[in-house]
């Protein structure tokens, strides 16, 4: 361990489990959001040399993405999925993707979250450990508000849990203001899948609408075990009632334009699949 | 192409990429103290009371009391005060400096500091401004009965926003006082602006003052006036501390307190008989903020443009500046054009659809040409290389072609393609080169033969020191190893005037290399020898008379063709520019790198002020939009496909046939990438920034 000025630079998991729970300090993985407005008095707990949180490996069920590990190597590493690749892509710029991390973009608790909102329609869970033990929860759980967790002050999280199977058939649309170094204004990820011609899981989470990332579970429910001429058969019904839960709020940009363009994506995506 | 347009490296090229040129922010001198300036957090206030802590030992506040001079900073005219003077109008106007060793500890300084206000009721709409600082007008033809003969008369309002120049170093000036003297140091286009400002508060002669430009970070028009009123704060503190005293801005102050871009508001009618535009009327309301600053000369280059670059035979067109309570703005890289031509250009648009033509062709057959009459009844000179220029833009963009396969579409991606045809007039407004500015350079031959130049030109990165060097070394056929170039100090360097209006290669340039040739023709190797030259006014001019607003307001322009083409998705209303394509007219081009440089980054910039770059101010006065996440600008990722051409068509009165180029590319963009949204929309638009939220409700509204 070494310490700074500012802060402890570990190298395992343990021994920041173990700052964590004796100190008040603020986990740092990549730094991209905490350097725009560094606090003069800010104690840190720099994470980018604990292996534990740089590891991306699968087993059966899961992809494991290390809290710590940086975007460009999300995005470069072969076992990633497409959908996450895609947001990566189209995320800020590559100074920023080689420094930022998953972990932090969780943690970090915007609704503009760029791989949150992947991680949200994936149903992605998260691993959070203290010195006792760890806890598994699924995302949405994670979130209390706007820049609020759950996440306890002796508390990292350590990876997240990606299903390997079934995020093939997707559909991502991030909205900025430009085409490079952008802040999402809307942002929509939807997966889609089928067998035998009956709909098992029509997912749809709609980023930087709202305090958190949106996601509907009851709604797309509607849709589950259905045929797709039965599901078009309630398309508008279905499009009713997500017309009725989203409620975006105005931010840089209209409380209208984001309500638009989330009602539009989301009727493109029903059409393109067939719906 | 001419051998002085092959392309060098610039001289301030490597210093710039290794990171080794010093800028104001890395400069530090014995005793330095760091300033930071207590700015007003109301719009329209009184001060009742300031109430300043104990301060600690070493540690200052600097107002308007400390001023040995007027408190005063002179622009154009006297009206800005150096800090406030007890009244507030603006969000941002400066109130105090507090200054000291430690940054942190005048930052919290800064924060125990309280300022009492009586409130008033802010003006902040410019069409409820009842203070007109500036206003003029001018007629040509008989524009009354061609209003009242018209068989149709068009009325339409059109609108501009602000633009923020975000160049990349942010203002900075490092006051000193020594022996009587007060120095200052720092970003700046124009050292003798600031000499002549520091001079006035400071009450001292001439030579006890002394400006020096460091390595400046970009410009854009923002540090033409702007300096002179930090000049004169730094001074001031430097003259009560006793010691250096720095001020280098942090993003948010610099957006929130520099001058930007006027906003506009114009109102045009058209007379229309037998098919034809027989006469035009604007009525132009420009944005001052709360002092003059530089709109007089702003708006009267806006007035100038007003009709754009046809020939119209009868028209009047009148316009003001107004006094809101917002920042004061002031130059920027067009200078008043941007937003009359942005006007002109989709009036035609719109014009040409109420004839029945495609407003090319409409353009093209009331574009201007060589000997005729101007829109103040001055006269085109020279010759103005437009039909060659759309030849080559349609060639590049195919233009034609795919403004008619875009009428009438449907589906989720709608494409449209826009064009402008644009000036700029080179040189300073009107008389100014002759009776304001009257330029001087001075040339010095050095006994190791080596030759420097000496003028108060800056380098913002627009590559002058190159240009100028390459002038010199072409006429005295002596390696360009042997010309120096340093940066201006007033103690130096003789007055060649500011570093603006895409005046310095025309004007200035022009006297170095006259200079250049009189020391060619004397040239006494080993011998120390030097020469001054003068500014001569150009015969041919016809005179300009300001108060009839008519003449010749520049001896000759820069003209530009510009397309854009747009891609609309209709689902996210979020447009790619597919292409955006440019062709320049700036004479013989000094160095094409530069050239095609500055062509580039203007288009680009301009391109930002048609589309994404929004900035305004609350009902309470205050700028929301103060970061680079809130104002956005477009990244090269935004127009990946950006091509630019030049047409050479020298001019005689430049250097080797140049001319203005700086401000050229900044003027067309805007109304070339609107045209392309009406085109791919199908409606006419009246505004910039056209956003991603004007699209959508566009698109909504055809939902309906």
């Amino acid at each position: 361990m070494v310490t700074f000025s500012n802060g402890y630079l570990v190298d395992n998991l343990a021994d920041a489990l173990k700052i964590r729970s004796e100190i008040d300090v603020t986990p740092y993985a990549g730094g991209t959001d905490l350097m725009v407005d560094a606090k003069e008095d800010a104690v840190y707990l720099f994470l980018n040399k604990i292996p534990e949180l740089r590891r991306i490996y699968s087993d059966e069920q899961y992809l494991h993405i290390g809290a710590a590990c940086t975007y460009t190597e999300i995005f470069e590493n072969s076992l990633s999925p497409q959908i996450l690749k895609d947001a990566i892509d189209y995320l800020a710029a590559p100074a920023i993707r080689n420094m930022g991390t998953a972990g932090g973009n969780i943690c970090n608790a915007s609704p503009k979250a760029d791989t949150a909102l992947i991680f949200y329609v994936a149903d992605a869970k998260l691993r959070i450990c203290n010195t006792s033990g760890e806890r598994i929860l699924p995302i949405e759980d994670f979130y209390v508000g706007r820049g609020k967790t759950v996440l306890q002050k002796d508390e990292l999280l350590v990876e997240i849990l990606v299903p390997k199977q079934g995020l093939e058939h997707y559909y991502y649309k991030k909205v900025g203001a430009r085409q490079a170094l952008a802040i999402s204004r809307v942002a929509f990820a939807g997966i889609f899948t089928t067998e035998n011609g009956i709909i098992t899981r029509c997912a749809m989470a709609f980023g930087s609408v709202a305090d958190t990332v949106l996601r509907f579970r009851d709604l797309e429910a509607l849709f589950v075990g259905k045929s797709i001429a039965e599901a078009k058969s309630i398309r508008s019904q279905f499009i009713a009632n997500y017309e009725q839960a989203i409620v975006p709020i105005r931010g840089r940009v209209s409380a209208e334009y984001r309500k638009s363009v989330c009602m539009n994506l989301l009727e493109d995506f029903l059409t393109q699949n067939g719906i | 192409m001419e051998s002085i347009s092959k392309s060098i490296p610039k001289r301030d090229h490597f210093p710039k990429i290794s990171g080794s040129a010093k800028y104001v922010d890395d400069l530090s001198f014995e005793g330095m103290l760091h300033g930071k300036i207590v700015r007003s957090t109301v719009a329209c206030a009184d001060i009742k009371e300031i109430l300043i802590p104990d301060l600690p030992e070493g540690y200052f506040v600097i107002d308007k009391n400390d001023i040995p001079g007027i408190n005063s900073v002179h622009i154009v005219d006297d009206d800005t005060p150096v800090f406030s003077d007890g009244t507030v109008n603006y969000v941002g106007e400066p109130i105090l400096m507090v200054a000291g060793k430690d940054l942190k500890v005048v930052n919290r300084l800064m924060k125990l500091i309280k300022v009492v206000y009586d409130e008033k009721e802010p003006v902040l709409d410019m069409m409820k401004s009842e203070t007109i600082f500036y206003q003029y007008g001018y007629t040509k033809g008989d524009w009354e009965t061609a209003f009242r003969e018209a068989d149709k008369i068009i009325e339409e309002d059109f609108q501009t926003g602000y633009q923020e120049h975000t160049y990349m170093e942010v203002q900075g000036m490092i006051g000193f006082y020594e022996n009587g003297k007060s120095i200052v140091r720092g970003s700046m286009q124009c050292p003798y602006y600031v000499h002549t400002a520091v001079k006035r508060a400071m009450g001292l002669e001439s030579d006890k003052v002394q400006v020096i430009q460091e390595e400046m970070g970009g410009a854009f028009g923002g540090k033409e006036d702007y300096p002179s009123i930090l000049g004169c704060q730094v001074a001031v503190a430097a003259y009560k501390t006793g010691k250096p005293v720095k001020v280098v801005f942090d993003r948010s102050e610099d957006i929130i307190c520099s001058p930007k871009r006027h906003p506009a508001k114009m109102h045009y009618r058209a007379a229309i008989k037998n098919g034809k535009i027989t006469g035009i009327d604007a009525d132009i309301v420009y944005n001052c903020g709360a002092y003059t600053t530089l709109s007089p000369v702003v708006l009267q280059r806006g007035l100038i443009c007003a009709t754009g670059v046809y020939n119209f035979k009868n028209l009047r067109v009148r316009g003001k500046g107004v006094k809101t309570n917002t920042v004061p703005n002031g130059a920027f890289r067009g200078f008043g054009g941007p937003q009359t031509f942005f006007a002109i250009e989709m009036f035609m648009d719109h014009l040409a659809k109420e004839i029945g033509m495609d407003s090319l062709s409409l353009k093209e057959s009331m574009v201007v040409k060589q000997g005729d009459d101007s829109a103040t009844s001055g006269k085109y000179h020279f010759h103005i290389p437009f039909p060659e220029m759309i030849e080559k833009l349609d060639q590049m963009s195919d233009f034609r072609k795919k403004r008619e396969a875009f009428r009438n579409q449907t589906g989720r991606y709608r494409s449209g393609i826009g064009l402008s045809l644009v000036y700029h007039g080179c040189g300073f407004t009107g008389s100014g080169e002759r009776d304001l500015i009257k330029g001087v350079v001075k040339i010095v031959k050095n006994t190791d033969d080596t030759v420097e130049l000496l003028t108060a030109g800056t380098d913002m990165g627009q590559g002058l020191k190159t240009a100028f060097a390459k002038i010199a070394s072409d006429t005295l056929e002596i390696p360009l190893e042997r010309i120096i170039v340093q940066n201006p100090d007033t103690d130096r360097v003789p007055n060649s005037g500011p570093t603006a209006a895409s005046r310095s290669l025309m004007v200035v340039g022009k006297l170095l290399q006259r200079a250049a040739e009189k020391l060619k023709r004397d040239w006494k190797p080993g011998e120390y020898q030097e020469f001054v030259e003068k500014y001569v006014h150009p015969d041919f001019m016809i005179p300009w008379d300001l108060s009839k607003f008519q003449g010749d307001p520049y001896p000759d322009y820069s003209w530009s063709a510009n397309a854009v083409e747009v891609k609309v998705d209709t689902l996210t209303a979020t447009t790619e520019i597919v292409g955006a394509w440019g062709v320049y007219d700036v004479g013989t081009p000094i160095d094409m790198a530069i050239i095609k440089g500055q062509m580039q980054g203007g288009f680009l910039q301009a391109i930002g002020y048609g589309s994404m770059e929004l900035l305004d101010v609350n009902d309470k006065g205050v700028i929301r939009n103060n970061s680079f996440s809130d104002y956005i600008i477009p990244t090269s990722m935004d127009v990946p496909h950006l091509e630019t051409e030049v047409v050479e068509n020298t001019y005689d009165n430049g250097p080797f046939g140049g001319k203005g180029a700086g401000e050229l590319p900044a003027v067309g963009g805007a109304p070339a990438y609107v045209e392309a949204m009406e085109n791919a929309l199908g409606v006419n638009l009246h505004h910039t920034p056209f956003s991603q939220e004007d699209t959508m409700k566009v698109l909504e509204a055809f939902k309906k």
